[in-house]
């Protein structure tokens, strides 16, 4: 890193130096550093309570560090005033563990909403067919007009992922994609996260707990255990580490 | 407690005074304002007009029993006029306003904060402040003034249906007699006052829902914070500005 927070690497997307985060006393990210170059897909795994949930949130400004930097695109996600913020913010797309769908819009207007406002050039049809296509995508191409409500746990988090997509974001960030969902749905947002990748070569962080989908998706992975770093590499190299504590985390 | 009674204060000024300040800054939420002048506006109308009718009616029974007996019965209309515009009718609609829209607002925001939707809104790079609490804040000030006048138009009409019964007043001279000697004043500053009530519902609905970290147990206090703080702050906020009517035009006060 230069002394003005820029990145020398241009191929990473995302890098966290040394980051700390804590709340109430408790510290929950504790010096933890790795970087995520573009179009690499990162799967990030560990414990429940153990900050990768903050660490998502870190990376698209929904929190603030610390200590230490997070940088996306080369940018100190800290020092953003709210114009910056939303200027880096239009480059990722975030996928909620809850997948936070606006309950009072269908579906079609809980896609189209960043599209009004985030793409004003693009004309009323133009906005239709942009949503309609990326409900399609996801295997919702028919439930347009549905309100979050009337959605299966695995249609919405689907619906989701469209609304993440909608902008085509350069970053995607999800959060536990396969939580609460059973086997075969988990392993159809697997499959979408995958087609993501590789067609349209988005960088991607993915948070779970899901080892089984993890192997089929990441490029790295980064253990955390009780907010420390544990293990930064490709699931091969950290395969050949002997380590019970690491291997417990990704072992299927 | 007087600590965080000020702390409180403060932040809730600084929330509100944000939202004037945002509420002149592009870009503009149209659409979404326009949706919140409906459902504040259009979903409160049958709630104030059936209360403003209903209150009517009640209060002209009460005058008439008393006015009987000094053989005044014909000053009912200007009575029941003069205290719907001035007190009856702003005080009343900002009461239901903290009630219906408060309550919804506050527990509207706070769901939404502990569904992590802001926190989606603010990750499609939209300013979360701007799109819920501005627009809300706008379409209370906008629609309470306007309420206001169909409560007051409303519990004209009870009284005059209440008094037809007992006397059989005809609706052209209930009406002229209810507007003698009522001038312009009596009617435009208090019902403008309303508009800085619909400014300190929506401010304090909307800062006790959109701040609120509390999960499901947040949804419940910001809904009853909303109306319980509002509603007190409403009538506290009466007394202050009938108080500055009278300062500006003294006239009322006589």
């Amino acid at each position: 890193m230069s002394d003005n927070g820029q990145t020398k690497d241009d191929n990473i997307a995302i890098a966290f130096e040394q980051v700390e985060k804590g709340f109430g006393g408790r510290k929950i990210l504790d010096k933890v550093s790795f970087s995520v170059a573009r179009g690499e897909a990162l799967c990030i795994l560990g414990r429940s309570g153990t900050g990768k949930s903050v660490t998502l949130k870190l990376m698209i400004g929904l929190l603030k560090a610390d200590a230490g930097k997070v940088l996306v695109e080369a940018e100190d996600m800290a020092s953003l005033e709210e114009d910056g913020l939303a200027k880096v913010r239009r480059k990722m797309g975030y996928l909620f563990q809850s997948a936070a769908l606006f309950d009072s819009f269908t579906l079609n207007e809980n896609l189209a909403m960043p599209l009004h406002r985030l793409a004003p050039n693009k004309s009323p049809e133009e906005v239709k067919r942009a949503v309609e296509e990326t409900l399609r995508e996801v295997g919702l191409g028919k439930d347009g007009q549905k309100m979050p409500n009337a959605l299966s746990g695995g249609m919405q988090k689907r619906a989701g992922l469209a609304r993440a997509l909608v902008l085509q974001p350069q970053i995607l960030l999800v959060d536990e994609p396969s939580s609460g969902l059973d086997r075969i749905t988990a392993s159809e947002i697997d499959s979408l996260l995958m087609k993501v990748k590789t067609e349209r070569h988005t960088t991607m962080v993915i948070v779970t707990h899901d080892i089984h989908g993890a192997r089929k998706i990441a490029d790295k992975f980064v253990v955390l255990d009780q907010g420390r770093l544990l293990a930064f590499g490709t699931p091969e190299e950290l395969d050949k580490k002997q380590d019970n504590r690491l291997q417990q985390f990704i072992s299927e | 407690m007087l600590r965080s009674g000020f702390d409180f204060i403060g932040r809730v000024t600084l929330f509100g005074a944000k939202a004037l300040r945002d509420a002149w800054v592009p870009p503009f939420e149209w659409e979404y304002l326009l949706k919140q002048l409906y459902e504040i506006g259009v979903g409160s109308f049958a709630l104030v007009v059936a209360s403003g009718f209903a209150l009517g009616v009640v209060m002209t029974l009460h005058t008439r029993s008393t006015l009987v007996q000094f053989g005044a019965t014909a000053e009912i209309p200007v009575f029941q006029s003069l205290a719907f515009f001035n007190e009856i009718g702003p005080l009343v609609a900002a009461l239901l306003m903290a009630g219906r829209v408060g309550a919804g607002i506050g527990a509207q925001l706070a769901n939404m904060r502990a569904t992590e939707q802001i926190d989606a809104i603010e990750t499609l790079s939209v300013n979360s402040f701007k799109l819920l609490v501005v627009t809300r804040i706008i379409a209370c000030t906008l629609m309470l003034p306007l309420l206001t006048t169909f409560m007051d138009a409303a519990g004209i009409f009870g009284g005059f249906l209440s008094e037809h019964v007992v006397s059989h007043i005809g609706w052209r001279l209930y009406l002229e007699r209810a507007f003698d000697g009522v001038v312009l004043a009596d009617f435009v500053p208090p019902t403008l006052k309303t508009a800085v009530f619909g400014y300190l519902i929506a401010t304090i609905s909307c800062y006790y829902g959109y701040t609120t970290n509390e999960g499901s147990n947040g949804v419940r206090k910001a809904a009853t914070n909303s109306v319980v703080v509002s509603s007190l702050v409403v009538i506290l906020a009466d007394v202050i500005l009938v108080k500055c009517i009278f300062f500006l035009f003294p006239d009322q006060a006589i």
